[in-house]
Protein backbone atom coordinates (compact mmCIF):
# COMPACT_ATOMS: atom_id res chain seq x y z
CA UNK A 1 0.00 0.00 0.00
CA UNK A 2 1.19 3.49 -0.86
CA UNK A 3 -0.24 6.74 0.44
CA UNK A 4 0.29 10.17 -1.03
CA UNK A 5 -1.48 13.41 -0.17
CA UNK A 6 -2.85 16.33 -2.07
CA UNK A 7 -5.25 19.16 -1.37
CA UNK A 8 -8.74 19.84 -2.58
CA UNK A 9 -10.17 23.26 -1.65
CA UNK A 10 -8.10 23.27 1.55
CA UNK A 11 -9.04 19.72 2.49
CA UNK A 12 -6.39 17.03 2.80
CA UNK A 13 -6.89 14.20 0.31
CA UNK A 14 -5.14 10.90 0.88
CA UNK A 15 -4.56 8.93 -2.30
CA UNK A 16 -4.16 5.27 -1.44
CA UNK A 17 -2.88 2.62 -3.83
CA UNK A 18 -2.69 -1.15 -3.57
CA UNK A 19 -4.11 -3.37 -0.85
CA UNK A 20 -5.17 -2.19 2.59
CA UNK A 21 -5.01 -5.05 5.08
CA UNK A 22 -4.15 -5.87 8.68
CA UNK A 23 -0.44 -5.67 7.94
CA UNK A 24 -0.51 -2.03 6.82
CA UNK A 25 -3.80 -0.46 8.06
CA UNK A 26 -1.83 1.09 10.93
CA UNK A 27 -0.02 3.32 8.43
CA UNK A 28 -3.32 4.63 7.06
CA UNK A 29 -4.51 5.22 10.60
CA UNK A 30 -1.36 7.25 11.39
CA UNK A 31 -1.80 9.26 8.18
CA UNK A 32 -5.37 10.38 8.96
CA UNK A 33 -4.46 10.97 12.58
CA UNK A 34 -2.80 14.30 11.78
CA UNK A 35 -5.83 16.10 10.29
CA UNK A 36 -8.05 14.49 12.94
CA UNK A 37 -5.86 15.82 15.75
CA UNK A 38 -5.66 19.18 14.05
CA UNK A 39 -9.43 19.45 14.16
CA UNK A 40 -10.13 19.24 10.41
CA UNK A 41 -13.83 18.88 9.65
CA UNK A 42 -13.47 17.00 6.41
CA UNK A 43 -11.06 14.25 5.39
CA UNK A 44 -11.08 12.68 1.93
CA UNK A 45 -9.64 9.34 0.88
CA UNK A 46 -9.23 8.70 -2.82
CA UNK A 47 -9.54 4.91 -3.14
CA UNK A 48 -9.57 4.79 -6.96
CA UNK A 49 -6.38 2.73 -6.98
CA UNK A 50 -7.25 0.42 -4.08
CA UNK A 51 -8.04 -3.09 -5.24
CA UNK A 52 -8.50 -4.70 -1.83
CA UNK A 53 -9.56 -3.66 1.66
CA UNK A 54 -10.11 -5.89 4.69
CA UNK A 55 -11.56 -5.31 8.15
CA UNK A 56 -8.27 -3.76 9.25
CA UNK A 57 -8.70 -1.03 6.64
CA UNK A 58 -12.46 -0.74 7.14
CA UNK A 59 -11.88 -0.23 10.86
CA UNK A 60 -9.68 2.79 10.12
CA UNK A 61 -12.54 4.30 8.07
CA UNK A 62 -15.07 3.51 10.83
CA UNK A 63 -12.91 5.04 13.52
CA UNK A 64 -12.27 8.14 11.36
CA UNK A 65 -16.03 8.60 10.90
CA UNK A 66 -16.49 8.17 14.65
CA UNK A 67 -13.86 10.76 15.44
CA UNK A 68 -15.34 13.24 12.96
CA UNK A 69 -18.81 12.79 14.47
CA UNK A 70 -20.63 16.08 15.19
CA UNK A 71 -17.83 17.90 13.44
CA UNK A 72 -17.76 16.87 9.80
CA UNK A 73 -17.45 13.88 7.51
CA UNK A 74 -15.16 11.40 5.83
CA UNK A 75 -15.37 11.35 2.05
CA UNK A 76 -14.32 8.36 -0.03
CA UNK A 77 -13.70 8.87 -3.74
CA UNK A 78 -14.30 6.22 -6.37
CA UNK A 79 -13.84 2.88 -4.57
CA UNK A 80 -14.09 -0.12 -6.91
CA UNK A 81 -17.26 -2.21 -6.80
CA UNK A 82 -15.80 -4.82 -4.42
CA UNK A 83 -14.41 -2.30 -1.96
CA UNK A 84 -17.68 -0.40 -2.09
CA UNK A 85 -19.65 -3.56 -1.31
CA UNK A 86 -17.58 -4.14 1.85
CA UNK A 87 -18.21 -0.57 2.96
CA UNK A 88 -21.93 -1.22 2.45
CA UNK A 89 -21.84 -4.50 4.43
CA UNK A 90 -20.33 -2.81 7.49
CA UNK A 91 -22.92 -0.02 7.25
CA UNK A 92 -20.52 2.81 6.47
CA UNK A 93 -22.37 4.01 3.38
CA UNK A 94 -25.50 4.85 5.38
CA UNK A 95 -23.63 6.66 8.14
CA UNK A 96 -24.30 10.40 8.29
CA UNK A 97 -20.62 11.02 8.79
CA UNK A 98 -19.67 9.27 5.59
CA UNK A 99 -19.88 10.48 1.97
CA UNK A 100 -19.28 8.46 -1.13
CA UNK A 101 -18.18 10.27 -4.29
CA UNK A 102 -17.80 8.89 -7.78
CA UNK A 103 -15.02 11.38 -8.59
CA UNK A 104 -13.07 14.30 -7.22
CA UNK A 105 -15.38 16.87 -8.77
CA UNK A 106 -18.26 15.54 -6.68
CA UNK A 107 -16.07 15.66 -3.59
CA UNK A 108 -15.07 19.21 -4.43
CA UNK A 109 -18.71 20.30 -4.73
CA UNK A 110 -19.45 18.83 -1.30
CA UNK A 111 -16.45 20.58 0.22
CA UNK A 112 -17.53 23.88 -1.31
CA UNK A 113 -20.92 23.43 0.30
CA UNK A 114 -19.24 23.07 3.71
CA UNK A 115 -17.16 26.19 3.06
CA UNK A 116 -20.30 28.06 1.96
CA UNK A 117 -22.18 27.03 5.10
CA UNK A 118 -19.32 28.19 7.30
CA UNK A 119 -19.18 31.55 5.60
CA UNK A 120 -22.93 31.84 6.01
CA UNK A 121 -22.61 31.33 9.76
CA UNK A 122 -20.12 34.16 10.11
CA UNK B 1 -11.01 -41.68 -0.39
CA UNK B 2 -12.13 -41.83 -4.01
CA UNK B 3 -11.15 -39.24 -6.54
CA UNK B 4 -14.80 -38.26 -7.05
CA UNK B 5 -15.16 -37.24 -3.39
CA UNK B 6 -12.93 -34.22 -3.89
CA UNK B 7 -12.81 -32.94 -7.41
CA UNK B 8 -10.36 -30.19 -6.44
CA UNK B 9 -8.06 -29.97 -3.45
CA UNK B 10 -5.11 -27.69 -2.76
CA UNK B 11 -3.20 -26.63 0.28
CA UNK B 12 -0.59 -24.08 1.38
CA UNK B 13 1.25 -23.51 4.62
CA UNK B 14 2.65 -20.12 5.64
CA UNK B 15 4.34 -18.72 8.70
CA UNK B 16 1.74 -17.01 10.89
CA UNK B 17 2.74 -13.40 10.16
CA UNK B 18 0.63 -10.46 8.87
CA UNK B 19 3.08 -10.03 5.98
CA UNK B 20 1.91 -13.41 4.68
CA UNK B 21 -1.74 -12.34 4.29
CA UNK B 22 -0.90 -11.28 0.74
CA UNK B 23 0.41 -14.75 -0.03
CA UNK B 24 -2.80 -16.27 1.31
CA UNK B 25 -4.82 -13.94 -0.93
CA UNK B 26 -2.69 -14.80 -3.98
CA UNK B 27 -3.45 -18.46 -3.22
CA UNK B 28 -7.20 -17.75 -3.16
CA UNK B 29 -6.87 -15.84 -6.45
CA UNK B 30 -5.13 -18.85 -8.03
CA UNK B 31 -7.91 -21.14 -6.82
CA UNK B 32 -10.53 -18.73 -8.22
CA UNK B 33 -8.78 -18.77 -11.58
CA UNK B 34 -8.41 -22.57 -11.54
CA UNK B 35 -12.12 -22.99 -10.83
CA UNK B 36 -13.16 -20.10 -13.09
CA UNK B 37 -15.28 -18.58 -10.35
CA UNK B 38 -17.73 -15.98 -11.58
CA UNK B 39 -19.15 -12.75 -10.24
CA UNK B 40 -18.37 -11.73 -6.68
CA UNK B 41 -17.44 -15.24 -5.52
CA UNK B 42 -13.68 -14.88 -6.00
CA UNK B 43 -13.49 -11.59 -4.19
CA UNK B 44 -15.78 -12.73 -1.38
CA UNK B 45 -13.60 -15.79 -0.82
CA UNK B 46 -10.47 -13.69 -0.84
CA UNK B 47 -11.81 -11.36 1.85
CA UNK B 48 -13.26 -14.13 4.02
CA UNK B 49 -10.15 -16.34 3.86
CA UNK B 50 -7.86 -13.36 4.48
CA UNK B 51 -9.97 -12.36 7.51
CA UNK B 52 -9.81 -15.89 8.90
CA UNK B 53 -6.05 -15.93 8.33
CA UNK B 54 -5.64 -12.52 10.00
CA UNK B 55 -7.54 -13.81 13.01
CA UNK B 56 -5.45 -16.96 13.14
CA UNK B 57 -2.22 -14.97 12.87
CA UNK B 58 -3.28 -12.70 15.71
CA UNK B 59 -3.98 -15.57 18.03
CA UNK B 60 -1.15 -17.87 17.09
CA UNK B 61 2.10 -17.72 18.96
CA UNK B 62 5.42 -16.73 17.45
CA UNK B 63 7.04 -19.26 15.10
CA UNK B 64 3.73 -20.94 14.40
CA UNK B 65 2.24 -21.90 11.08
CA UNK B 66 -1.00 -21.44 9.29
CA UNK B 67 -2.48 -24.00 6.97
CA UNK B 68 -5.02 -23.19 4.24
CA UNK B 69 -6.76 -26.07 2.51
CA UNK B 70 -9.41 -25.81 -0.18
CA UNK B 71 -11.74 -28.54 -1.33
CA UNK B 72 -14.40 -28.48 -3.99
CA UNK B 73 -17.08 -31.03 -3.22
CA UNK B 74 -19.07 -32.89 -5.89
CA UNK B 75 -22.23 -30.92 -4.95
CA UNK B 76 -20.44 -27.66 -5.89
CA UNK B 77 -19.70 -26.57 -2.37
CA UNK B 78 -16.28 -24.95 -2.10
CA UNK B 79 -14.72 -25.07 1.36
CA UNK B 80 -11.63 -23.28 2.62
CA UNK B 81 -10.25 -24.48 5.94
CA UNK B 82 -7.85 -22.18 7.75
CA UNK B 83 -6.07 -23.96 10.58
CA UNK B 84 -3.74 -22.51 13.17
CA UNK B 85 -2.02 -23.52 16.34
CA UNK B 86 -3.81 -21.05 18.61
CA UNK B 87 -7.24 -20.42 20.14
CA UNK B 88 -9.92 -18.51 18.24
CA UNK B 89 -11.07 -15.36 20.05
CA UNK B 90 -14.34 -13.73 19.16
CA UNK B 91 -13.57 -10.52 20.99
CA UNK B 92 -10.46 -8.45 20.51
CA UNK B 93 -7.77 -8.81 23.13
CA UNK B 94 -7.05 -5.13 23.31
CA UNK B 95 -9.92 -2.63 23.58
CA UNK B 96 -8.21 -0.20 21.20
CA UNK B 97 -8.52 -2.83 18.47
CA UNK B 98 -12.28 -3.10 18.99
CA UNK B 99 -13.07 -1.39 15.71
CA UNK B 100 -11.03 -3.77 13.61
CA UNK B 101 -10.65 -7.31 14.83
CA UNK B 102 -14.31 -7.50 15.84
CA UNK B 103 -15.31 -7.00 12.20
CA UNK B 104 -13.56 -10.07 10.81
CA UNK B 105 -16.13 -12.65 11.80
CA UNK B 106 -19.19 -10.57 10.78
CA UNK B 107 -17.57 -10.09 7.37
CA UNK B 108 -16.94 -13.82 7.00
CA UNK B 109 -20.58 -14.53 7.91
CA UNK B 110 -21.85 -11.84 5.51
CA UNK B 111 -19.79 -13.08 2.56
CA UNK B 112 -19.93 -16.87 3.00
CA UNK B 113 -22.81 -19.34 2.94
CA UNK B 114 -21.49 -21.26 5.94
CA UNK B 115 -18.91 -20.46 8.61
CA UNK B 116 -17.78 -23.03 11.16
CA UNK B 117 -15.17 -22.67 13.86
CA UNK B 118 -13.89 -25.70 15.71
CA UNK B 119 -11.02 -26.87 17.85
CA UNK B 120 -8.71 -29.40 16.27
CA UNK B 121 -8.08 -32.72 17.96
CA UNK B 122 -4.35 -31.97 17.85
CA UNK B 123 -4.82 -28.47 19.32
CA UNK B 124 -5.28 -25.22 17.46
CA UNK B 125 -8.37 -23.92 15.71
CA UNK B 126 -9.88 -24.38 12.27
CA UNK B 127 -12.17 -21.87 10.58
CA UNK B 128 -14.14 -23.50 7.80
CA UNK B 129 -15.65 -21.23 5.13
CA UNK B 130 -18.05 -22.62 2.57
CA UNK B 131 -19.50 -21.05 -0.53
CA UNK B 132 -22.18 -22.70 -2.62
CA UNK B 133 -20.98 -22.15 -6.15
CA UNK B 134 -23.61 -21.36 -8.72
CA UNK B 135 -25.33 -18.92 -6.40
CA UNK B 136 -28.64 -20.73 -5.83
CA UNK B 137 -28.23 -20.67 -2.03
CA UNK B 138 -27.10 -17.07 -1.98
CA UNK B 139 -29.89 -15.69 -4.12
CA UNK B 140 -32.52 -17.04 -1.77
CA UNK B 141 -30.72 -15.65 1.30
Amino acid sequence: MEISTSELRGVEVFEVRGEIDHSNAGRLSSAVDEPLERGDEVIVLDLSEVDYIDSGGVSVLLSTVRRLRNRGWLGVVNPNANVRRLLEIVGLTVDHGFRLFSDRTEAEDAIEEVIGNEQGKR
Amino acid sequence: MTKEANSYCRQIGVEASPENLREVRRFVEEVSRDLQLEGDDGYDLKVAVSEAAANAIEHSGADSFLDVCVTQHPDDRLTFEISDEGDFHLSPRKPEQAGGRGLGLPLMVALMDEVRIYRNSRGGTTVSLTLFLGGQQRETA
